[in-house]
C-alpha cells in the first residue's frame, strides 16, 4: 500500500514538473513594439493596421506586408509569411505573434479581432432603415 | 408595417421572466419536499416546472417566428439575419449571437429536463434530481433575463430611431411607442445579415449538436449532487451512466463536426487549431470520457466512489468554466472565436455561477466524504480496474494540461502581472506522452479481467496484436517516420486497434449489445493513426499558377489553372485541373469579396481520395501588369532624342488621317496620327502611332518598330495656330517576345496533401457508433 502511494506521488510530481516546464517554455508574452525591439524574442503584440501606409500581398514570396501601430503609438513594418487573413480589412485590432529583427517584425501568426456586432453604429442602422 | 406584434409589447421578455420566476418556485418547492421528506409540495413543484418549460418553448418559438418573419424591430433579429438568407441559414441565425446561443442552450436543457423529470420520477429520484436541475435551468434563464434576446432595436439606438411628432405613413417601418405623447420609432426594413463565414450548412448542424452536448453534460452533475443529497453513493451510478455515455458521445460528435467544418469550408487548413473555443469543449469531453470508464468500474466492482463524484461534478463545472472563458471576454485578444466583451453583468454572473455550482458540488462531497464507504482495494496491477484507473488518470491529466494552456492568459496575469499566451505547439507536445499511455491502455486494458488476470493467458493474448503492431511500426519506419515518440504512439495505436478488433469480433459473436466499448476503441485507435498521418506528415506548398500552364506540385500532382467562373451571389469559382497518375479531376476553390466583412473570403476545395486528401486553399488572383519596361517621353515638334539606341524625331502630327476618317464615317470617327522618324543602325523607319475617337470613345493604337519597341501616344498637345509649338507625350515600351501575347492571370494557391485523413473521419464514425451501442446497453441496464 505504501509503495503505491510513493509511486503515485512520484508520478504526479513528475507530471506536474513536466507541465510547469512545458508551460514556461511555450508561453509567449504580450508586449509592445518597444519590447520586441529590445528583447528580440518571440512576443505577441496587439495593435492596429496603419491605414495610410501600404499593405499588400507579395505573391512572389508569398508574404503579406503591412504596417502596424501598437497601443503605445509605436509603428513597425510587419511581414507575415502567408496570405492576407480573411477578416483583415474589417479588423479593428490585430494581434501579431513573432519576432523583431533587422527593422521588421516577422509575424508567424496574425489574429484579427473583429468589432463586436453589438457596437453596431448609427451608420449601420441608417443603411437598413 | 409589423404593428401587430407591438400590441403585445415585451411578450418574449415577459415569457422569459415568467420562466425564471416559475423555475425558482419549482426549485423552492422541491427543496421543501426534500427537507420535509413529504410529497405535499410536489404538485406545485411539477406544475411550476412545466409552466417554466412551456414558457421556454413558447419564447423559443417566438424568437424563431420573429426571425422567420424578419421582425427587425428586435435588435437580435436585425443584428444577425437578413431577408436574403435561405431557410436553413435563417433558422440558424437563432444561435448566431450570444443571446440566442444562451436561448438555444436553455431550450435544449429544458427539453432534457422534461425527459429527466419522467426518468427520475420512475427511478424515485425526482425530488433531488429536479431540485438540482432547476438550479441549472434557473442560471440559464437568469442569463437570458440579463442578455435579453427580445430587446427592441430603438432601445439600442434611441438617438437615431426615436422621434416625436406625427407618424410618417411611408418610407420605412414606423411604430408608435407612446401615441398620447406623440413618441414614435422607426425600425429597419433589412437586417445586417449573417457573417459569410457562418453561411454554410454546417452552421445549421454543428452548434446545435454542441449545445445539446453542453446541456447533456449537466446530467451527470445533477445525479452526482442528487446522490450526495440522498447519501446514496452506489445506486446513482447505474441511473446516471446512460446519460454520461450519451452526453459524452453527443459532445464528442459536436466537437468533431466543428473540426470537419473548419477543415472542409472555413479553410483553416486543418481540423483542429487548439483554439480556446475548441479546447474548452474538449476539456469537459475528456473528463466525461474518464468518467464513462470509472462509472463502469464502480458499477462492476463498487470502487471509484469518490472519483466518480469528482469527475461527474467536474463535467458540468468545466462546461461552465469553458462558457466563462469564451463568453466573458476574459481571454480578450487571444482567441479568434472569443466574443467581444459582453458587459460586466454577464462576466460576474458567469463567474459567480461557476463558483456557485463548483462550491455546491465539491462542498457537498467534502461534507459527505467521511461517511462514504471506503471500498478496500482487492485488485492487482493486472486487473481491468487498475487499467481503467490509469486511463482515467491520463485522460484527466490531458484535460488538465489543455485547461492550463487555454487559461494561460489568466494564469500568467495572476501570477506575474504580465499576460502571456501559450504557443500552440505546447498542446501537441504535451498531449503526445499521454496519448501514448492512453493508446497502450486502450489495448492492454481490454485484455485484462476484473480483479486479476491470469498471466499465462494474458501473454498468449498479447502475442498476435503485438506482432501486428510491430509489423506496422516497422513499415512506418520504412516509410520514413523517425521520431521515437511518434513511433511509440503508432505502435500502441496499432496494438490497440488489433486488440479491439480481435476482442470486438469475439463479443459480437456472443452478444453484439456488449460491443460498444470495443467498437469505440477501434474508432479511437484509427483516429490516433489518422491524427499522426494527416497532421504530422502533411505537406504543403504555395504555388503561383499561370492560366493554362501546367505545374507539378507535391509528389507529382499536375495542376493547371483553367480560369474562373461567376457563380451565384458574386462569388467566383476558380477551376483547377488536377492530374495524377492518369486521373483527371477539376477542383474549384471559391473566392469572393464580401461586403459584410469588407474583405476577401476564401473557400477551399478538396480532392478526396481513399489514401489522402488533396487540399487546395485559394490565396489570391494576380492580374499582372505588362512586364515590359515602359517609359514615357515628351517631344516637341522636330525634337530628336536617343532612346535605347534609337534616334527618334517627332516629325509632326498627321491630320490627314483625321480628314480621311471624317470623310469615311461622316464625322462619327476622328483619327489623328503622329509621325516619328526613327533611325537605328543606319536604317530609317517611319513609325505612326494613332489616336482614334469612335462614337465618343478614345483609343490609342500603338505602332511597333522593327526592333520590338512599341510606340503609344499618351497625350497630345497640338497647336494648330503655331504648328511649331506642338508637342506630344508617348510611351516607348520594349516588348520582348513573351509579352507580345496578352498577360495571363496568375492564381496563387496553397496546395496541401493530408495523408490518411479519412482514418480520422472513419474513426469518428466508429467511435460514435460505439457510443450508440453503449447508450442502448446502459439504458437497458438502468431499466432493469
Amino acid at each position: 500500500m505504501k509503495l503505491k502511494i510513493i509511486l503515485g506521488s512520484i508520478a504526479i510530481v513528475t507530471i506536474l514538473v513536466f507541465l510547469a516546464m512545458n508551460f514556461l517554455e511555450s508561453k509567449i508574452e504580450y508586449g509592445t513594439i518597444t519590447m520586441a525591439k529590445e528583447k528580440g524574442k518571440l512576443i505577441q503584440i496587439k495593435g492596429a493596421c496603419v491605414q495610410e501606409k501600404e499593405s499588400f500581398y507579395d505573391s512572389k514570396n508569398n508574404q503579406f506586408i503591412f504596417y502596424m501601430k501598437d497601443d503605445e503609438g509605436q509603428e513597425t513594418k510587419v511581414i507575415y509569411d502567408g496570405a492576407k487573413p480573411n477578416n483583415f480589412e474589417l479588423a479593428e485590432a490585430v494581434v501579431v505573434k513573432g519576432r523583431y529583427s533587422e527593422g521588421v517584425f516577422h509575424a508567424k501568426d496574425i489574429l484579427t479581432k473583429c468589432p463586436s456586432k453589438y457596437e453596431g453604429n448609427s451608420e449601420q442602422i441608417k443603411k437598413t432603415l | 408595417m409589423h404593428l401587430a406584434i407591438y400590441t403585445f409589447p415585451m411578450l418574449g421578455r415577459s415569457l422569459i421572466i415568467f420562466s425564471f420566476i416559475s423555475i425558482l418556485i419549482s426549485a423552492t418547492a422541491y427543496f421543501i419536499s426534500f427537507r420535509k421528506k413529504s410529497d405535499e409540495h410536489l404538485q406545485l413543484a411539477r406544475i411550476s416546472f412545466h409552466g417554466s418549460a412551456i414558457s421556454v418553448l413558447v419564447s423559443s418559438f417566438l424568437l424563431l417566428y420573429f426571425i422567420l418573419t424578419h421582425q427587425f424591430q428586435y435588435a437580435y433579429v436585425w443584428n444577425y439575419s437578413s431577408t436574403d438568407l435561405p431557410l436553413h441559414l435563417l433558422i440558424s441565425t437563432f444561435y448566431a449571437g450570444q443571446e440566442g446561443s444562451f436561448m438555444l442552450w436553455t431550450l435544449y436543457t429544458t427539453i432534457i429536463g422534461i425527459v429527466l423529470l419522467g426518468y427520475s420520477s420512475r427511478k424515485g429520484w425526482e425530488v433531488e434530481v429536479m431540485l438540482v436541475f432547476n438550479l441549472i435551468l434557473g442560471f440559464l434563464l437568469l442569463m437570458l433575463v440579463v442578455k435579453n434576446p427580445f430587446a427592441y432595436i430603438w432601445d439600442a439606438f434611441p438617438e437615431d430611431l426615436i422621434h416625436t411628432g406625427t407618424l410618417p405613413q411611408t418610407g420605412g417601418n414606423f411604430v408608435w411607442l407612446d401615441e398620447v405623447k406623440g413618441i414614435w420609432a422607426q425600425y429597419p426594413t433589412e437586417g445586417k445579415g449573417l457573417n459569410p463565414l457562418l453561411q454554410n450548412y454546417w452552421m445549421a448542424i454543428h452548434p446545435q449538436i454542441l449545445f445539446f452536448g453542453f446541456s447533456s453534460m449537466s446530467v451527470p452533475y445533477i445525479f452526482a449532487v442528487a446522490a450526495l443529497l440522498r447519501k446514496e453513493y452506489q445506486a446513482w451510478i447505474s441511473v446516471a451512466k446512460p446519460w454520461t455515455v450519451f452526453g459524452t458521445g453527443i459532445l464528442g460528435l459536436g466537437i468533431i463536426l466543428g473540426g470537419y467544418w473548419a477543415y472542409e469550408t472555413l479553410g483553416w487548413g486543418g481540423y483542429w487549431g487548439w483554439d480556446p473555443v475548441e479546447n474548452s469543449s474538449l476539456v469537459p469531453w475528456l473528463v466525461g470520457l474518464a468518467s464513462v470508464h470509472t462509472m463502469m468500474s464502480q458499477r462492476k466492482m463498487g470502487s471509484f466512489v469518490r472519483t466518480n463524484f469528482v469527475l461527474s461534478i467536474l463535467c458540468f463545472v468545466l462546461v461552465l468554466y469553458s462558457t466563462f472563458l469564451t463568453r466573458s471576454g476574459v481571454l480578450g485578444d487571444t482567441s479568434v472565436h472569443s466574443f467581444v466583451d459582453p458587459g460586466m453583468w454577464a462576466y460576474w454572473i458567469l463567474l459567480s455561477v461557476l463558483t456557485l455550482f463548483a462550491l455546491l458540488g465539491f462542498g457537498l462531497l467534502f461534507l459527505r466524504n467521511k461517511e462514504m464507504p471506503k471500498i478496500p482495494v482487492e485488485h492487482s496491477f493486472l486487473s481491468r480496474e487498475f487499467a481503467i484507473f490509469l486511463g482515467a488518470t491520463l485522460l484527466s491529466f490531458t484535460a488538465l494540461f489543455i485547461l492550463v494552456g487555454t487559461s494561460s492568459p489568466i494564469i500568467t496575469t495572476i501570477l506575474s502581472g504580465k499576460t502571456s499566451a501559450i504557443d500552440i505547439s505546447y498542446y501537441a507536445k504535451t498531449s503526445l506522452p499521454f496519448g501514448i499511455g492512453i493508446a497502450l491502455l486502450m489495448g492492454f486494458g481490454q485484455l485484462l479481467w476484473w480483479r486479476n488476470s491470469q498471466t499465462s493467458s494474458l501473454l498468449k493474448s498479447l502475442f498476435a496484436p503485438s506482432f501486428v503492431a510491430l509489423v506496422f511500426t516497422v513499415a512506418m519506419i520504412v516509410v520514413g517516420v523517425n521520431d521515437a515518440l511518434i513511433l511509440l504512439f503508432l505502435f500502441f495505436s496499432a496494438f490497440a486497434l488489433a486488440v479491439n478488433i480481435i476482442v470486438g469480433f469475439r463479443i459480437i459473436k456472443g452478444n453484439p449489445k456488449y460491443s460498444g466499448g470495443a467498437v469505440a476503441h477501434i474508432g479511437m485507435a484509427l483516429m490516433f493513426i489518422g491524427f499522426v498521418a494527416s497532421s504530422r506528415y502533411d505537406d504543403k506548398q504555395t504555388v503561383s499558377l499561370e492560366e493554362g500552364k501546367t505545374l507539378s506540385v507535391l509528389n507529382n500532382y499536375q495542376l493547371t489553372y483553367l480560369g474562373y467562373q461567376l457563380m451565384e451571389q458574386e462569388q467566383y469559382s476558380f477551376d483547377i485541373r488536377v492530374e495524377k497518375d492518369g486521373n483527371t479531376e477539376i477542383v474549384s476553390p471559391v473566392m469572393y469579396f464580401s461586403k459584410f466583412t469588407n474583405g476577401l473570403m476564401r473557400i477551399p476545395d478538396i480532392l478526396n481520395q481513399v489514401m489522402q486528401d488533396f487540399y487546395i486553399a485559394p490565396v489570391s488572383l494576380e492580374t499582372p501588369e505588362s512586364k515590359s519596361k515602359e517609359e514615357i517621353h515628351s517631344f516637341k515638334k522636330g525634337e530628336m532624342k536617343t532612346i535605347d539606341g534609337m534616334k527618334i524625331t517627332f516629325v509632326d502630327y498627321d491630320f490627314s488621317d483625321e480628314e480621311k476618317g471624317k470623310m469615311v464615317t461622316k464625322s462619327r470617327e476622328v483619327q489623328i496620327g503622329a509621325d516619328f522618324l526613327v533611325e537605328m543602325n543606319g536604317i530609317i523607319e517611319h513609325i505612326k502611332p494613332l489616336f482614334q475617337m469612335v462614337n465618343g470613345e478614345t483609343k490609342f493604337i500603338p505602332a511597333n518598330h522593327s526592333s520590338g519597341h512599341r510606340f503609344t501616344i499618351r497625350k497630345m498637345i497640338p497647336d494648330k495656330e503655331n504648328k511649331e509649338n506642338s508637342s506630344i507625350e508617348i510611351s516607348i515600351a520594349h516588348t520582348d517576345s513573351e509579352s507580345n501575347t496578352p498577360q495571363k492571370d496568375v492564381l496563387i494557391i496553397e496546395a496541401s496533401v493530408k495523408p490518411y485523413i479519412n482514418l480520422v473521419w472513419l474513426g469518428t464514425i466508429m467511435m460514435m457508433f460505439g457510443f450508440l451501442i453503449s447508450v442502448v446497453r446502459r439504458l437497458e441496464e438502468a431499466r432493469s
